[in-house]
Protein backbone atom coordinates (compact mmCIF):
# COMPACT_ATOMS: atom_id res chain seq x y z
CA UNK A 1 0.00 0.00 0.00
CA UNK A 2 3.07 2.65 0.35
CA UNK A 3 3.55 2.26 -3.14
CA UNK A 4 1.38 5.23 -3.81
CA UNK A 5 3.54 8.23 -3.12
CA UNK A 6 2.89 10.21 -5.95
CA UNK A 7 2.60 13.80 -4.97
CA UNK A 8 -0.82 15.69 -5.68
CA UNK A 9 -1.14 19.42 -5.71
CA UNK A 10 1.73 21.37 -4.63
CA UNK A 11 2.85 22.24 -0.94
CA UNK A 12 2.16 18.30 -0.01
CA UNK A 13 4.28 17.39 3.11
CA UNK A 14 3.11 13.73 3.78
CA UNK A 15 4.50 11.43 0.99
CA UNK A 16 0.68 9.38 2.18
CA UNK A 17 -1.16 12.63 1.45
CA UNK A 18 -3.08 12.18 -2.25
CA UNK A 19 -6.07 14.29 -1.29
CA UNK A 20 -5.85 18.29 -1.35
CA UNK A 21 -7.36 21.01 -0.17
CA UNK A 22 -10.44 20.94 -3.05
CA UNK A 23 -11.30 17.36 -2.33
CA UNK A 24 -11.88 17.97 0.86
CA UNK A 25 -13.74 21.53 0.10
CA UNK A 26 -15.93 19.56 -2.52
CA UNK A 27 -16.05 16.27 0.13
CA UNK A 28 -17.86 18.94 2.61
CA UNK A 29 -20.74 20.69 -0.29
CA UNK A 30 -21.41 16.48 -1.37
CA UNK A 31 -22.44 15.44 2.27
CA UNK A 32 -25.82 17.46 0.87
CA UNK A 33 -26.06 13.34 -0.78
CA UNK A 34 -26.32 11.75 2.59
CA UNK A 35 -29.74 11.00 2.63
CA UNK A 36 -30.07 10.09 -1.32
CA UNK A 37 -31.13 6.40 -1.05
CA UNK A 38 -32.69 7.10 2.33
CA UNK A 39 -34.38 3.55 3.43
CA UNK A 40 -35.42 1.76 6.20
CA UNK A 41 -33.16 -1.12 5.97
CA UNK A 42 -29.87 1.09 5.91
CA UNK A 43 -30.75 4.49 6.54
CA UNK A 44 -28.62 6.89 4.94
CA UNK A 45 -26.00 4.01 3.82
CA UNK A 46 -26.13 4.53 0.16
CA UNK A 47 -25.86 8.39 0.13
CA UNK A 48 -23.20 7.96 2.49
CA UNK A 49 -20.73 5.80 0.76
CA UNK A 50 -21.75 8.15 -2.63
CA UNK A 51 -20.07 11.11 -0.50
CA UNK A 52 -16.90 9.34 0.35
CA UNK A 53 -16.92 7.56 -2.90
CA UNK A 54 -14.96 10.60 -5.19
CA UNK A 55 -11.99 10.67 -2.69
CA UNK A 56 -12.05 6.92 -2.01
CA UNK A 57 -11.15 6.44 -5.91
CA UNK A 58 -8.37 8.61 -5.61
CA UNK A 59 -6.94 7.21 -2.76
CA UNK A 60 -7.41 3.65 -3.93
CA UNK A 61 -6.70 4.21 -7.68
CA UNK A 62 -5.38 0.81 -9.36
CA UNK A 63 -6.38 -1.30 -6.20
CA UNK A 64 -9.97 -2.40 -7.12
CA UNK A 65 -9.54 -4.94 -4.13
CA UNK A 66 -9.01 -1.90 -1.57
CA UNK A 67 -12.11 0.53 -3.29
CA UNK A 68 -14.24 -2.94 -2.69
CA UNK A 69 -12.98 -3.16 0.65
CA UNK A 70 -14.01 0.19 1.91
CA UNK A 71 -17.25 0.22 -0.64
CA UNK A 72 -18.44 -2.13 1.16
CA UNK A 73 -17.42 -0.83 4.72
CA UNK A 74 -18.88 2.38 3.89
CA UNK A 75 -22.35 0.71 2.80
CA UNK A 76 -23.34 -0.51 6.55
CA UNK A 77 -26.30 0.90 8.67
CA UNK A 78 -25.30 4.43 9.39
CA UNK A 79 -27.99 7.68 10.29
CA UNK A 80 -27.01 10.71 11.84
CA UNK A 81 -27.28 14.82 11.34
CA UNK A 82 -27.09 15.67 7.59
CA UNK A 83 -25.73 18.92 8.52
CA UNK A 84 -22.44 18.65 10.18
CA UNK A 85 -21.98 14.82 8.88
CA UNK A 86 -19.07 16.57 6.58
CA UNK A 87 -16.73 16.16 10.09
CA UNK A 88 -17.12 12.48 10.03
CA UNK A 89 -16.41 12.32 6.79
CA UNK A 90 -12.77 14.79 7.09
CA UNK A 91 -12.65 12.32 10.35
CA UNK A 92 -12.98 8.87 7.92
CA UNK A 93 -11.10 10.27 4.93
CA UNK A 94 -8.46 11.11 6.98
CA UNK A 95 -7.86 7.91 8.18
CA UNK A 96 -8.50 6.09 4.85
CA UNK A 97 -6.03 7.89 3.49
CA UNK A 98 -3.54 7.04 6.40
CA UNK A 99 -4.18 3.63 5.01
CA UNK A 100 -5.30 2.57 8.73
CA UNK A 101 -6.84 -0.72 9.92
CA UNK A 102 -10.32 -1.41 8.13
CA UNK A 103 -11.77 -2.63 11.30
CA UNK A 104 -10.13 0.84 13.22
CA UNK A 105 -12.27 2.76 10.54
CA UNK A 106 -15.49 0.48 11.03
CA UNK A 107 -15.11 1.21 14.71
CA UNK A 108 -14.71 4.86 14.93
CA UNK A 109 -17.65 5.26 12.25
CA UNK A 110 -19.90 3.15 13.91
CA UNK A 111 -19.07 5.03 17.56
CA UNK A 112 -19.15 8.34 15.95
CA UNK A 113 -22.37 8.77 14.17
CA UNK A 114 -24.87 8.47 16.91
CA UNK A 115 -22.83 11.18 19.29
CA UNK A 116 -23.10 13.09 15.99
CA UNK A 117 -26.54 12.59 15.23
CA UNK A 118 -27.63 13.51 19.09
CA UNK A 119 -25.64 17.53 18.53
CA UNK A 120 -27.26 17.55 15.26
CA UNK A 121 -30.69 17.12 16.26
CA UNK A 122 -30.32 18.77 19.48
CA UNK A 123 -28.96 21.81 18.06
CA UNK A 124 -30.80 21.66 14.27
CA UNK A 125 -33.96 20.30 15.02
CA UNK A 126 -34.60 21.01 18.53
CA UNK A 127 -33.27 24.43 18.75
CA UNK A 128 -32.33 26.30 15.88
CA UNK A 129 -35.80 25.36 14.11
CA UNK A 130 -38.17 26.34 16.44
CA UNK A 131 -36.16 29.90 17.22
CA UNK A 132 -36.09 30.35 13.55
CA UNK A 133 -39.31 29.43 12.79
CA UNK A 134 -40.93 31.81 15.45
CA UNK A 135 -39.30 34.52 14.93
CA UNK A 136 -39.51 34.36 11.18
CA UNK A 137 -43.40 33.08 11.49
CA UNK A 138 -44.08 36.14 12.98
CA UNK A 139 -42.84 38.50 10.72
CA UNK A 140 -44.38 36.20 7.95
CA UNK A 141 -47.98 36.28 9.59
CA UNK A 142 -47.27 40.23 9.08
CA UNK A 143 -47.34 39.83 5.53
CA UNK A 144 -43.80 40.68 6.10
CA UNK A 145 -41.49 38.90 3.58
CA UNK A 146 -38.08 39.41 5.59
CA UNK A 147 -39.20 36.33 7.60
CA UNK A 148 -39.02 33.59 4.88
CA UNK A 149 -35.82 35.49 3.34
CA UNK A 150 -34.35 35.50 6.64
CA UNK A 151 -35.43 32.01 7.12
CA UNK A 152 -33.72 31.02 3.84
CA UNK A 153 -30.47 33.02 4.50
CA UNK A 154 -29.89 31.14 7.73
CA UNK A 155 -29.71 27.61 5.92
CA UNK A 156 -28.35 28.72 3.29
CA UNK A 157 -25.58 29.85 5.71
CA UNK A 158 -25.22 26.44 7.51
CA UNK A 159 -25.17 24.74 4.07
CA UNK A 160 -21.75 26.92 2.45
CA UNK A 161 -20.38 26.33 5.44
CA UNK A 162 -20.60 22.28 5.06
CA UNK A 163 -16.97 22.22 4.10
CA UNK A 164 -15.92 23.57 7.21
CA UNK A 165 -17.28 20.64 8.77
CA UNK A 166 -15.10 18.18 6.72
CA UNK A 167 -12.22 20.08 6.91
CA UNK A 168 -12.17 20.49 10.85
CA UNK A 169 -12.50 16.42 10.58
CA UNK A 170 -9.67 16.24 8.20
CA UNK A 171 -7.22 18.00 9.81
CA UNK A 172 -8.09 16.16 13.32
CA UNK A 173 -8.19 12.85 12.00
CA UNK A 174 -8.58 10.54 15.22
CA UNK A 175 -7.65 13.48 17.89
CA UNK A 176 -11.19 14.49 17.17
CA UNK A 177 -12.77 10.97 18.54
CA UNK A 178 -11.33 12.14 22.01
CA UNK A 179 -12.55 15.20 21.62
CA UNK A 180 -16.27 14.53 20.69
CA UNK A 181 -16.39 11.90 23.37
CA UNK A 182 -15.48 14.66 26.20
CA UNK A 183 -18.24 17.32 24.99
CA UNK A 184 -21.02 15.84 22.71
CA UNK A 185 -22.63 15.52 25.67
CA UNK A 186 -22.13 18.66 27.81
CA UNK A 187 -23.50 20.51 24.03
CA UNK A 188 -26.75 18.26 23.76
CA UNK A 189 -27.23 19.38 27.28
CA UNK A 190 -26.98 23.19 26.75
CA UNK A 191 -28.47 22.97 23.53
CA UNK A 192 -31.81 21.26 24.86
CA UNK A 193 -31.94 23.67 27.94
CA UNK A 194 -31.71 26.64 25.25
CA UNK A 195 -34.62 24.68 23.26
CA UNK A 196 -36.93 24.15 26.58
CA UNK A 197 -36.47 27.91 27.37
CA UNK A 198 -37.51 28.82 23.38
CA UNK A 199 -40.46 26.19 23.34
CA UNK A 200 -41.56 27.34 26.63
CA UNK A 201 -42.02 30.56 24.66
CA UNK A 202 -43.40 28.69 22.20
CA UNK A 203 -46.04 27.50 23.67
CA UNK A 204 -46.89 30.62 25.39
CA UNK A 205 -46.93 32.59 22.22
CA UNK A 206 -48.40 30.25 19.58
CA UNK A 207 -50.68 27.94 20.91
CA UNK A 208 -54.01 29.76 21.01
CA UNK A 209 -56.79 28.20 23.08
CA UNK A 210 -59.38 31.26 23.55
CA UNK A 211 -62.54 29.97 25.84
CA UNK A 212 -65.55 32.27 24.37
CA UNK A 213 -67.84 31.51 27.17
CA UNK A 214 -69.34 34.18 28.95
CA UNK A 215 -71.28 33.70 32.26
CA UNK A 216 -74.05 36.28 32.90
CA UNK A 217 -73.92 38.29 36.47
CA UNK A 218 -76.83 40.39 35.77
CA UNK A 219 -79.29 41.04 33.32
CA UNK A 220 -76.81 43.79 31.73
CA UNK A 221 -73.59 42.57 32.44
CA UNK A 222 -72.01 38.96 31.73
CA UNK A 223 -68.16 37.76 32.47
CA UNK A 224 -65.86 36.50 29.52
CA UNK A 225 -64.15 33.32 31.30
CA UNK A 226 -61.45 33.76 29.40
CA UNK A 227 -60.77 37.71 29.12
CA UNK A 228 -62.02 38.19 32.19
CA UNK A 229 -61.10 36.10 34.17
CA UNK A 230 -58.23 33.20 32.42
CA UNK A 231 -56.36 36.25 31.44
CA UNK A 232 -56.25 37.82 34.22
CA UNK A 233 -54.93 34.91 36.87
CA UNK A 234 -52.49 33.16 33.97
CA UNK A 235 -52.77 33.48 30.43
CA UNK A 236 -52.06 30.74 28.53
CA UNK A 237 -52.70 28.34 30.96
CA UNK A 238 -55.05 25.93 28.96
CA UNK A 239 -52.39 25.99 25.93
CA UNK A 240 -49.91 24.94 28.45
CA UNK A 241 -51.95 22.16 30.15
CA UNK A 242 -53.19 20.79 26.31
CA UNK A 243 -49.37 20.66 25.63
CA UNK A 244 -49.08 18.20 28.40
CA UNK A 245 -51.49 16.57 27.94
CA UNK A 246 -50.53 15.72 24.53
CA UNK A 247 -47.04 15.24 26.23
CA UNK A 248 -48.13 12.85 28.47
CA UNK A 249 -49.90 10.51 26.36
CA UNK A 250 -46.64 10.39 23.88
CA UNK A 251 -44.64 9.74 26.82
CA UNK A 252 -46.95 7.80 29.01
CA UNK A 253 -49.58 6.05 26.71
CA UNK A 254 -47.55 6.08 23.78
CA UNK A 255 -50.35 7.29 21.62
CA UNK A 256 -49.51 7.83 17.91
CA UNK A 257 -49.26 11.15 16.96
CA UNK A 258 -51.96 10.99 14.16
CA UNK A 259 -54.62 10.07 16.50
CA UNK A 260 -53.14 13.32 18.70
CA UNK A 261 -54.08 15.20 15.68
CA UNK A 262 -56.95 13.84 14.62
CA UNK A 263 -58.28 13.77 18.25
CA UNK A 264 -57.40 17.98 18.64
CA UNK A 265 -59.47 18.01 15.63
CA UNK A 266 -62.33 16.69 16.93
CA UNK A 267 -62.51 18.08 19.97
CA UNK A 268 -62.10 21.64 17.99
CA UNK A 269 -64.88 20.91 15.98
CA UNK A 270 -67.00 19.78 19.03
CA UNK A 271 -66.27 22.66 21.41
CA UNK A 272 -66.88 25.10 18.13
CA UNK A 273 -70.44 23.12 18.06
CA UNK A 274 -71.21 23.98 21.66
CA UNK A 275 -69.91 27.03 21.80
CA UNK A 276 -66.90 26.67 23.98
CA UNK A 277 -63.98 27.65 21.36
CA UNK B 1 -59.99 32.66 -7.15
CA UNK B 2 -58.78 29.52 -9.52
CA UNK B 3 -55.47 27.90 -10.03
CA UNK B 4 -54.69 27.80 -13.70
CA UNK B 5 -53.31 25.38 -15.76
CA UNK B 6 -50.16 26.98 -16.37
CA UNK B 7 -49.96 27.72 -12.24
CA UNK B 8 -50.88 23.79 -11.54
CA UNK B 9 -47.49 23.14 -13.78
CA UNK B 10 -45.39 26.09 -11.82
CA UNK B 11 -46.61 24.55 -8.77
CA UNK B 12 -45.46 20.71 -9.46
CA UNK B 13 -41.98 21.71 -10.52
CA UNK B 14 -41.54 23.67 -7.49
CA UNK B 15 -42.64 20.77 -5.79
CA UNK B 16 -40.13 18.85 -7.64
CA UNK B 17 -37.34 20.57 -6.21
CA UNK B 18 -38.54 21.49 -3.13
CA UNK B 19 -39.40 17.48 -2.52
CA UNK B 20 -35.70 16.73 -3.71
CA UNK B 21 -34.51 19.34 -0.75
CA UNK B 22 -36.68 17.15 1.36
CA UNK B 23 -35.50 14.55 0.90
CA UNK B 24 -31.85 15.35 1.00
CA UNK B 25 -32.50 18.10 4.00
CA UNK B 26 -30.15 20.16 2.15
CA UNK B 27 -31.11 24.30 1.86
CA UNK B 28 -34.70 23.80 3.96
CA UNK B 29 -36.57 25.16 0.85
CA UNK B 30 -39.07 21.94 1.92
CA UNK B 31 -40.43 23.99 4.79
CA UNK B 32 -43.76 25.42 4.73
CA UNK B 33 -42.64 28.88 5.44
CA UNK B 34 -40.37 28.95 2.05
CA UNK B 35 -42.92 26.61 0.41
CA UNK B 36 -46.05 28.47 0.72
CA UNK B 37 -44.42 32.00 -0.03
CA UNK B 38 -42.88 30.27 -3.36
CA UNK B 39 -47.05 29.03 -4.10
CA UNK B 40 -47.96 32.88 -3.12
CA UNK B 41 -45.68 34.39 -5.44
CA UNK B 42 -46.55 31.55 -8.44
CA UNK B 43 -50.36 32.25 -7.19
CA UNK B 44 -50.24 35.88 -7.56
CA UNK B 45 -50.64 36.35 -3.92
CA UNK B 46 -48.04 36.92 -1.80
CA UNK B 47 -49.66 37.90 1.28
CA UNK B 48 -51.71 34.86 1.49
CA UNK B 49 -48.45 32.82 0.94
CA UNK B 50 -46.67 34.75 3.50
CA UNK B 51 -49.60 34.50 6.09
CA UNK B 52 -49.89 30.99 5.43
CA UNK B 53 -46.54 29.95 5.44
CA UNK B 54 -45.79 31.66 8.85
CA UNK B 55 -49.05 29.91 10.66
CA UNK B 56 -48.35 26.57 8.64
CA UNK B 57 -44.52 26.84 9.53
CA UNK B 58 -45.08 27.00 13.91
CA UNK B 59 -47.65 24.29 13.27
CA UNK B 60 -45.19 22.38 11.68
CA UNK B 61 -42.02 23.48 14.17
CA UNK B 62 -42.58 20.94 16.42
CA UNK B 63 -43.07 18.12 13.89
CA UNK B 64 -39.71 16.99 13.22
CA UNK B 65 -38.36 13.40 11.90
CA UNK B 66 -36.30 13.76 14.96
CA UNK B 67 -36.60 10.74 17.17
CA UNK B 68 -37.68 8.48 14.60
CA UNK B 69 -41.11 9.03 13.59
CA UNK B 70 -41.93 10.85 10.24
CA UNK B 71 -44.15 13.73 10.93
CA UNK B 72 -47.10 15.09 8.91
CA UNK B 73 -45.41 16.20 5.23
CA UNK B 74 -44.60 19.87 5.35
CA UNK B 75 -44.21 20.71 1.41
CA UNK B 76 -48.12 19.44 0.69
CA UNK B 77 -49.22 21.25 4.01
CA UNK B 78 -46.89 24.46 2.30
CA UNK B 79 -48.53 24.45 -1.03
CA UNK B 80 -52.01 23.11 -0.38
CA UNK B 81 -53.30 25.66 2.85
CA UNK B 82 -52.38 28.53 0.37
CA UNK B 83 -53.99 26.61 -2.42
CA UNK B 84 -57.26 26.63 0.01
CA UNK B 85 -56.90 30.00 1.58
CA UNK B 86 -56.51 31.42 -2.15
CA UNK B 87 -59.65 29.44 -3.92
CA UNK B 88 -62.22 29.11 -1.34
CA UNK B 89 -61.03 32.39 1.07
CA UNK B 90 -60.65 30.24 3.87
CA UNK B 91 -58.32 32.11 6.49
CA UNK B 92 -54.82 30.98 7.48
CA UNK B 93 -55.44 28.88 10.46
CA UNK B 94 -58.65 27.29 9.00
CA UNK B 95 -57.05 26.66 5.39
CA UNK B 96 -53.93 25.28 7.52
CA UNK B 97 -56.02 22.64 9.00
CA UNK B 98 -57.68 21.73 5.93
CA UNK B 99 -54.21 21.24 4.28
CA UNK B 100 -53.30 18.47 6.67
CA UNK B 101 -55.55 15.30 5.18
CA UNK B 102 -52.77 16.35 1.91
CA UNK B 103 -50.00 16.55 4.26
CA UNK B 104 -50.80 13.25 6.14
CA UNK B 105 -51.30 11.67 2.03
CA UNK B 106 -47.70 12.42 1.39
CA UNK B 107 -46.22 11.35 4.72
CA UNK B 108 -47.37 7.66 4.13
CA UNK B 109 -45.91 8.02 0.43
CA UNK B 110 -42.62 8.76 1.60
CA UNK B 111 -43.38 5.94 4.15
CA UNK B 112 -43.59 3.53 1.10
CA UNK B 113 -40.77 4.95 -0.36
CA UNK B 114 -38.51 4.39 2.83
CA UNK B 115 -39.39 0.63 3.15
CA UNK B 116 -40.05 0.29 -0.93
CA UNK B 117 -35.93 1.26 -1.11
CA UNK B 118 -34.74 -1.26 0.60
CA UNK B 119 -34.78 -3.44 -2.34
CA UNK B 120 -31.83 -1.58 -3.77
CA UNK B 121 -29.69 -2.25 -1.02
CA UNK B 122 -28.74 -6.04 -2.84
CA UNK B 123 -27.53 -3.74 -5.58
CA UNK B 124 -25.73 -1.34 -3.68
CA UNK B 125 -23.43 -4.22 -2.06
CA UNK B 126 -23.36 -5.72 -5.60
CA UNK B 127 -22.12 -2.98 -6.88
CA UNK B 128 -19.28 -2.37 -3.57
CA UNK B 129 -18.11 -6.09 -4.53
CA UNK B 130 -17.94 -5.51 -7.85
CA UNK B 131 -15.78 -2.01 -6.73
CA UNK B 132 -18.15 0.28 -9.41
CA UNK B 133 -19.09 3.50 -8.46
CA UNK B 134 -21.48 4.51 -10.44
CA UNK B 135 -23.64 1.63 -9.49
CA UNK B 136 -24.20 2.92 -6.13
CA UNK B 137 -24.65 6.93 -7.81
CA UNK B 138 -27.56 5.00 -10.05
CA UNK B 139 -29.36 4.06 -6.94
CA UNK B 140 -29.10 7.01 -5.41
CA UNK B 141 -30.39 8.87 -8.43
CA UNK B 142 -32.79 6.61 -8.87
CA UNK B 143 -33.89 6.76 -5.15
CA UNK B 144 -34.06 10.73 -5.22
CA UNK B 145 -35.38 10.90 -8.80
CA UNK B 146 -38.99 8.76 -7.89
CA UNK B 147 -39.59 11.44 -4.82
CA UNK B 148 -38.96 14.01 -6.79
CA UNK B 149 -41.57 12.77 -9.47
CA UNK B 150 -44.30 11.71 -7.01
CA UNK B 151 -43.77 14.93 -5.42
CA UNK B 152 -44.96 16.83 -8.47
CA UNK B 153 -47.29 14.52 -9.72
CA UNK B 154 -49.15 14.56 -6.10
CA UNK B 155 -48.87 18.66 -5.99
CA UNK B 156 -50.19 18.53 -9.74
CA UNK B 157 -53.31 16.46 -8.71
CA UNK B 158 -54.12 18.04 -5.27
CA UNK B 159 -54.00 21.75 -5.91
CA UNK B 160 -54.56 21.95 -9.48
CA UNK B 161 -57.30 18.59 -10.16
CA UNK B 162 -58.51 18.36 -6.95
CA UNK B 163 -59.62 22.09 -6.33
CA UNK B 164 -63.45 22.05 -7.43
CA UNK B 165 -64.67 19.50 -4.97
CA UNK B 166 -62.25 21.28 -2.46
CA UNK B 167 -63.91 24.60 -3.28
CA UNK B 168 -67.73 22.87 -2.90
CA UNK B 169 -66.55 21.05 -0.10
CA UNK B 170 -65.56 23.89 1.60
CA UNK B 171 -68.33 26.19 0.54
CA UNK B 172 -70.45 23.03 2.20
CA UNK B 173 -69.44 23.37 5.60
CA UNK B 174 -71.50 25.27 8.17
CA UNK B 175 -70.14 28.24 10.08
CA UNK B 176 -69.70 26.09 13.57
CA UNK B 177 -67.47 23.58 11.29
CA UNK B 178 -65.43 26.31 9.80
CA UNK B 179 -64.95 27.71 13.00
CA UNK B 180 -63.76 24.39 14.38
CA UNK B 181 -61.27 23.88 11.74
CA UNK B 182 -59.66 27.36 12.51
CA UNK B 183 -59.54 26.73 16.11
CA UNK B 184 -57.80 23.36 15.60
CA UNK B 185 -55.57 25.00 13.54
CA UNK B 186 -54.66 27.50 16.71
CA UNK B 187 -54.28 24.65 18.52
CA UNK B 188 -52.27 22.32 16.79
CA UNK B 189 -49.11 23.71 17.24
CA UNK B 190 -49.54 22.25 20.53
CA UNK B 191 -49.24 18.75 19.37
CA UNK B 192 -46.23 19.90 17.69
CA UNK B 193 -44.71 21.10 20.60
CA UNK B 194 -45.80 18.07 23.22
CA UNK B 195 -43.65 16.07 20.01
CA UNK B 196 -41.11 17.58 20.97
CA UNK B 197 -40.85 17.34 24.37
CA UNK B 198 -41.39 14.23 23.44
CA UNK B 199 -37.48 13.37 22.84
CA UNK B 200 -35.93 16.05 24.58
CA UNK B 201 -38.02 17.00 27.74
CA UNK B 202 -36.79 15.11 31.06
CA UNK B 203 -37.65 16.42 34.66
CA UNK B 204 -34.46 18.29 35.12
CA UNK B 205 -35.24 20.73 32.20
CA UNK B 206 -38.30 22.01 33.77
CA UNK B 207 -37.12 24.78 34.82
CA UNK B 208 -35.98 25.94 31.91
CA UNK B 209 -39.56 25.26 30.21
CA UNK B 210 -41.04 27.40 32.79
CA UNK B 211 -38.81 30.49 32.80
CA UNK B 212 -39.42 30.40 28.84
CA UNK B 213 -43.25 29.90 29.17
CA UNK B 214 -43.66 32.31 32.09
CA UNK B 215 -41.68 34.92 30.64
CA UNK B 216 -43.25 34.84 27.46
CA UNK B 217 -46.58 34.83 29.13
CA UNK B 218 -46.54 37.94 31.41
CA UNK B 219 -43.69 39.92 29.41
CA UNK B 220 -45.17 41.58 26.20
CA UNK B 221 -41.84 40.95 23.54
CA UNK B 222 -42.94 41.19 19.64
CA UNK B 223 -41.01 38.42 18.69
CA UNK B 224 -39.09 35.53 20.40
CA UNK B 225 -35.53 36.70 20.23
CA UNK B 226 -35.38 38.07 23.94
CA UNK B 227 -36.23 34.15 24.47
CA UNK B 228 -33.97 33.03 22.40
CA UNK B 229 -31.21 34.89 23.55
CA UNK B 230 -32.45 33.84 27.59
CA UNK B 231 -32.13 30.34 26.71
CA UNK B 232 -28.32 31.08 25.43
CA UNK B 233 -27.50 32.44 28.61
CA UNK B 234 -28.66 29.65 30.36
CA UNK B 235 -27.16 27.36 27.70
CA UNK B 236 -23.95 29.04 28.35
CA UNK B 237 -24.50 28.91 32.41
CA UNK B 238 -24.97 25.26 32.31
CA UNK B 239 -22.61 24.53 30.10
CA UNK B 240 -19.68 26.10 32.42
CA UNK B 241 -21.03 24.69 35.17
CA UNK B 242 -21.01 20.88 33.70
CA UNK B 243 -17.45 22.03 32.26
CA UNK B 244 -16.13 22.92 36.06
CA UNK B 245 -17.53 19.99 37.40
CA UNK B 246 -15.84 17.35 34.65
CA UNK B 247 -12.61 18.96 35.34
CA UNK B 248 -13.01 18.64 39.01
CA UNK B 249 -14.20 14.60 38.50
CA UNK B 250 -11.00 14.24 36.09
CA UNK B 251 -8.46 15.78 39.22
CA UNK B 252 -10.40 13.84 41.84
CA UNK B 253 -9.97 10.58 39.10
CA UNK B 254 -5.93 11.47 38.45
CA UNK B 255 -5.43 12.11 42.30
CA UNK B 256 -6.75 8.91 43.36
CA UNK B 257 -5.08 7.35 40.59
CA UNK B 258 -1.70 8.39 41.30
CA UNK B 259 -2.16 7.70 45.09
CA UNK B 260 -3.03 4.40 43.92
CA UNK B 261 0.46 3.73 42.27
CA UNK B 262 1.77 5.08 44.94
CA UNK B 263 0.77 2.58 47.32
CA UNK B 264 1.87 -0.15 45.02
CA UNK B 265 4.98 0.63 44.56
CA UNK B 266 5.60 1.06 48.30
CA UNK B 267 4.21 -3.00 48.34
CA UNK B 268 6.71 -3.51 45.82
Amino acid sequence: MESSDSVYGSGEVRADKVLTNSDITKLGYRTVLLQAGFNYERMQASGWLQTQLPCLEKIYKDDREGLSAAMTDNLEFINTSPHIVGFLNGLLIAMEEAHEDRSAIKGIKVALFPPIAGVGDAIFWFTLLPILAGICSSMAIEGNPVGPLLFFAVYLGLFLIRPLWARLGYNLGTKAVEMLRETSGRISKAATVLGCTVIGGLIASYVSISLVVDIPVSDTASVNLQADFLDKVFPNILSFGYVFLMYWLLKKKQVNPVVLILVTFGLAILCSFFGIL
Amino acid sequence: MEVTLGQGVALAIMAVICGIDFWLEGLYIFRPIIVATITGIILGDLVTGLVCGGVTELAFAGLTPAGGTQPPNPVLAGVMSVVIAHTTGTEAAGAMALALPFSFLMQYIILFCYSAFSVFMGKADEAARNANPNGVVRINLVCTGIVALLYGVVVFLCAFVAQDAMKSLVEAMPNWLSNGFTVAGGILPAVGFAMLLNVMFKKDYLPFLLIGFVMASFLGFSNLLPEAIIGVALALLIYTIDDARDKEIKKAIAEAKAGGWGDEEDGI
